[in-house]
């Protein structure tokens, strides 16, 4: 046995180096003949051999064969070099000079500014979200994973989907924009997500305020911007593998994404895919008026769901010209909790609790196709921007065929289907005539067109035509004073379809008798609208403080919905009733926004006062139609004001303390509510942070330890049908770490987290199932992977 | 010293923004109003079986803070077990089956004068020619505000 392990060994042994002498490592590193920095980004081209130099100017070519080699060493700025080399044993490491370009400059001027500084030049208040915020704070969905920003939240409906809040307003008041094309996915009511894959996005930026000036109707409340990623670096490829679990609903996800670029073309492609069980919430039942669900195992049951996302785009990148096309398709189907779907009660003879992972009726499936091209071409002082989109959502609600009213049992599960098509042109042109000015002008131009199915009707099919023309300018008064002034016009459309019921109503005539009559729904109607928005602002920089002051009206065209709807919302059990006589929403803010920071600390405040002129809500009537309580879209008066603080500080070594608070304080002037406040206005809310950067720990890398506790206020301020909810404090660590596994490999990514850890039952104002007195998501722990290559 | 002077500047802008603003006391209606069955003339109680052909008072007590506004009556089947009512008590259901003709019964109702207490009083006389089995029975009332409350309760109509 021994003698066979040791030739075994000797074997192995002998071979490895055999093999050893054979092949050969190539190691250098390339600087700047004048400088002597390191140059990053140079390509080795040799036969059959390809190496790209590291941020700190190394490569390595691995597995070379004894001989000689000639290799060609090249970079944009450089005069190429060829160098010849004997590769063979006991090599030195090679040091390669590149002479900058003989391209004779007299003269360079270098104008780079910062994100940071543009962003402070800025007078718009924005928060700019990076890659390495949505990585260490991710969360179920992106807006769940964004309402860690002060002056954000979601209005969630159960465990995956979330719609963006911003200072307590949402839907269809924040515009959400992809790579410069608006993502029309709101139209369709409050229970439904965004429709976004979370994994693959770099950059977001949040404007907490009216943006209609740049981004048109919608813009009203906000904006969340998710901007393009970084042109991936001549002759690269890289790529990464996140892989999460999650116990609470027993998720299992994983997410591919790749990218490459030759010399002008670039590719980025990604697959996501995520399967999840029913969510736990730490009640054993739910009381919903004077019903009582008990739940199995604190499932809710049937709210398990599954997504599955491609996207994959190709571009080209010169000199004066960018441009890129991207596809992407989000499909995913999610179920509705069983008991109470939306406001009605049920019960079912669909075994719900044989499995959570099933998704059984109700549920929603949703497919988003989008495909869209960003092109910027740079002229002289002109940089002109297109962005052309095309959108297909399908949306379908199933839920079990029950008879209502006059409707007989209906013959499908298909209770409602939506297919829209969105068609978006932009156009902008930036235009800097001197170094004082940045004048921007460009057009909006969107057309959709909605058609239905299904046996439930809500609102109508239609088509909806805008077109929006702007012209701003950014002026430096001085280097540290910055004033922003622009002016819009919008132009809208919408032609309403007459919609009839499928089955007759029973009318009682007032002669006695009685007749059966297919009822109207909807009519053929074109309503046009028309809009001027303004905004005027000034950024101050004195030393480490910023000021920024911005004044601004923006405006929202009415959704089809709001204007059309009559019919019964079998979900939340009343009759919803449309009006055709709605404005066009206009709403007057202004913002400051002060911040301070110095290297170790940081505060800052941002106020706002905001009016509305006539906001839009779904008012409750004490009125019936067929003993449902008939909610008419009604407008109103509306003033606001609140704002976020924040402060933050590193002070001492590697632990950081982060410490927010928002609050907004909102009522209704006039109208059938007047004094209320308007739904869903999220409670004052703080939130501090903690994270401590350990050392390293044997093989895991930069550990850091942090902890988010959140402490919320009650919120009183409710407007029909809402109820009070309950302060509450809740808390969540998380543990992030790199794994140092392969010398080779870039190291592993993890994070642990811990959700709720005390598994605290509180229940979130802006939820959704907060109507149905359903808490909050119980104790949760994830643990997610995330491989780059 | 500096720096404190500069930061305590910073907090009165502060809170010179943050502190404008006022409470108007424009006096709000935040209660919903009530409906019940429970007392000895509220009609039908759970599991009550109503004869084909015969009249019945149904009967339920309202009331609100401020002033009643409207209510609704419903009687539409149970055949398919579609769900069950809020009273707590668990009737006997027959087997699922289908509707041929059963009974709908939709009204609504105002009530004038600004009311806090009324009694609904709604006579149906039970027709001949629909399907007998299990239904349902909702009432529900809004106030002026437009708070709305519901209750309902499981009956049979029976032969």
């Amino acid at each position: 046995m021994l003698h066979r392990i040791l030739s075994l060994w000797l074997c192995f042994s002998l071979s490895s180096t055999v093999f050893a002498q054979n092949s050969f490592q190539i190691k250098g590193s390339i600087v700047n003949s004048n400088t002597l920095q390191p140059i990053e980004g140079a390509n080795i081209i040799g036969e059959s051999l390809y190496a790209i130099s590291s941020p700190t100017g190394t490569f390595t070519i691995n597995n070379v064969a004894e001989g000689t080699y000639s290799f060609t060493i090249s970079h944009l700025g450089y005069a190429s070099k060829t160098i010849t080399i004997k590769v063979g044993p006991n090599m030195e490491e090679l040091k390669i000079l590149l002479d900058e370009s003989t391209i004779a400059l007299n003269e360079i001027e270098v104008n780079g500014k910062t994100k940071k500084r543009v962003n402070k030049e800025s007078p718009v208040v924005s928060h700019v979200v990076t890659k390495e915020f949505l990585a260490n704070n991710r969360e179920n969905s992106l807006m769940q994973t964004l309402s860690k920003i002060p002056g954000v939240s979601t209005i969630k409906i159960g465990s995956g989907q979330s719609k963006p809040v911003i200072r307590g307003l949402g839907f269809n008041r924040v515009a959400v924009v992809q790579n410069g094309i608006k993502h029309e996915a709101q139209q369709w009511g409050n229970d439904h997500g965004l429709e976004i894959d979370q994994y693959g996005i770099e950059n977001i930026q949040i404007v907490k305020g009216p943006a209609s000036l740049v981004y048109g109707s919608d813009a009203i409340a906000g904006v969340v911007d998710i901007q393009p990623n970084a042109i991936p670096l001549m002759h690269s490829f890289s790529g990464e593998v996140n892989l999460l679990g999650e116990s609470n609903n027993d998720l299992l996800g994983v997410s591919a994404g790749v990218q490459a670029r030759s010399h002008n073309w670039f590719y980025r492609g990604r697959l996501t895919y995520r399967d999840y069980g029913d969510y736990k919430v730490p009640t054993d039942q739910i009381n919903y008026e004077n019903y009582i669900f008990t739940l199995h195992d604190n499932n809710l049951r049937n709210t398990a769901g599954k997504e599955a996302n491609a996207s994959f785009s190709l571009g080209y990148v010169s000199d004066h010209i960018t441009s890129e096309t991207t596809i992407s398709n989000v499909n995913a189907k999610n179920g509705f909790f069983a008991n109470a779907h939306g406001l009605e009660v049920r019960t079912s003879r669909i075994d719900y609790d044989n499995s959570n992972r099933d998704i059984d009726l109700p549920y929603h499936k949703v497919n988003h196709f989008k495909i869209s091209n960003n092109t910027s071409i740079a002229l002289d002082n002109h940089t002109i921007q297109l962005d052309l989109g095309f959108q297909n959502n399908l949306r379908e609600e199933h839920s079990e065929p029950t008879p209502h009213g006059y409707m007989p049992t209906p013959p499908n599960t298909k209770e409602r289907g939506f297919h829209k098509n969105t068609f978006s042109l932009n156009v902008k042109d930036a235009f800097k005539p001197n170094d004082k000015h940045n004048l921007v002008t460009g057009v909006n131009v969107e057309f959709q067109d909605n058609t239905l199915s299904g046996w439930g009707f809500l609102i109508p099919e239609y088509t909806r035509f805008t077109v929006g023309a702007f012209a701003f300018d950014q002026y430096e008064i001085n280097s540290d004073l910055h004033l922003l002034a622009g002016v819009r016009y919008d132009f809208g459309q919408i032609n309403s379809k007459s919609y009839f019921d499928w089955y007759p109503s029973t009318i009682n005539n007032t002669n006695g008798s009685t007749s059966y009559v297919y009822l109207q729904r909807a009519q053929d109607k074109t309503l046009d609208f028309g809009n001027v928005s303004a905004s005027v602002g000034l950024s101050y920089i004195l030393n480490h403080t910023t000021f920024k002051i911005n004044a601004g009206k923006s405006f929202r065209i009415p959704l089809p919905n709001e204007l059309a709807s009559d019919g019964v919302n079998y979900h939340m059990y009343r009759y919803e009733k449309g009006n055709l006589n709605l404005d066009p929403e206009e709403s007057y803010q202004l913002d400051i926004d002060i911040d301070h920071t110095t290297k170790n600390f940081s505060i800052g405040v941002s106020p706002f006062v905001n009016f509305f002129e006539n906001f839009i809500y779904l008012n409750p009537t004490s009125n019936y139609y067929e003993t449902l309580q008939i909610y008419e879209y009604t407008q109103s008066k509306v003033f606001r004001a609140g704002g976020e603080l924040r402060a933050s500080t590193s002070i001492i070594n590697n632990l950081d303390l982060n410490a927010s608070a928002e609050y907004v304080y909102s009522r209704q002037t006039s109208g059938p509510k007047e004094g209320f406040t308007i739904p869903f206005s999220p409670p004052l809310s703080g939130l501090f942070s903690a994270s401590y950067q350990f050392k390293d720990v044997f093989f895991f890398k930069q550990p850091q330890l942090s902890a988010d506790y959140r402490i919320t206020a009650a919120q009183d301020e409710i407007v029909p049908p809402e109820e009070q909810t309950n302060g509450y404090q809740v808390l969540t660590m998380s543990l992030l770490t790199q794994l140092n596994l392969y010398k080779t490999m870039n190291p592993l990514e993890v994070k642990l987290k811990l959700n709720n850890v005390f598994n605290t039952k509180y229940y979130d104002h802006t939820s959704f199932y907060r109507l149905i007195d359903v808490p909050e998501a119980g104790r949760n722990i994830s643990i997610a992977l995330t491989q780059t290559f | 010293m500096k720096l404190i002077s500069k930061y305590f500047n910073l907090l009165i802008i502060t809170l010179l923004i943050t502190s404008c603003s006022s409470d108007d006391s424009v006096s709000i209606d935040e209660q919903k109003p009530t409906i019940s069955i429970n007392y000895s003339e509220g009609f039908p109680q759970a599991c009550e079986q109503l004869v084909k052909g015969e009249t019945y008072i149904f009967k339920a007590q309202l009331t609100d803070n401020k002033a009643l506004a409207s209510y609704s009556l419903d009687l539409h089947n149970n055949f398919d077990h579609h769900t069950h009512d809020d009273q707590g008590e668990v009737c006997d259901l027959e087997p699922i089956k289908d509707a041929i003709n059963p009974l709908i019964y939709m009204e609504n109702f105002n009530i004038e004068g600004g009311l806090t207490t009324y009694e609904i009083n709604i006579s149906i006389t039970i027709p001949d020619d629909i399907d007998t089995g299990d239904y349902h029975c909702s009432y529900s009332v809004t106030d002026e505000t437009g708070w709305q409350s519901r209750t309902s309760v499981d009956i049979k109509i029976v032969e």
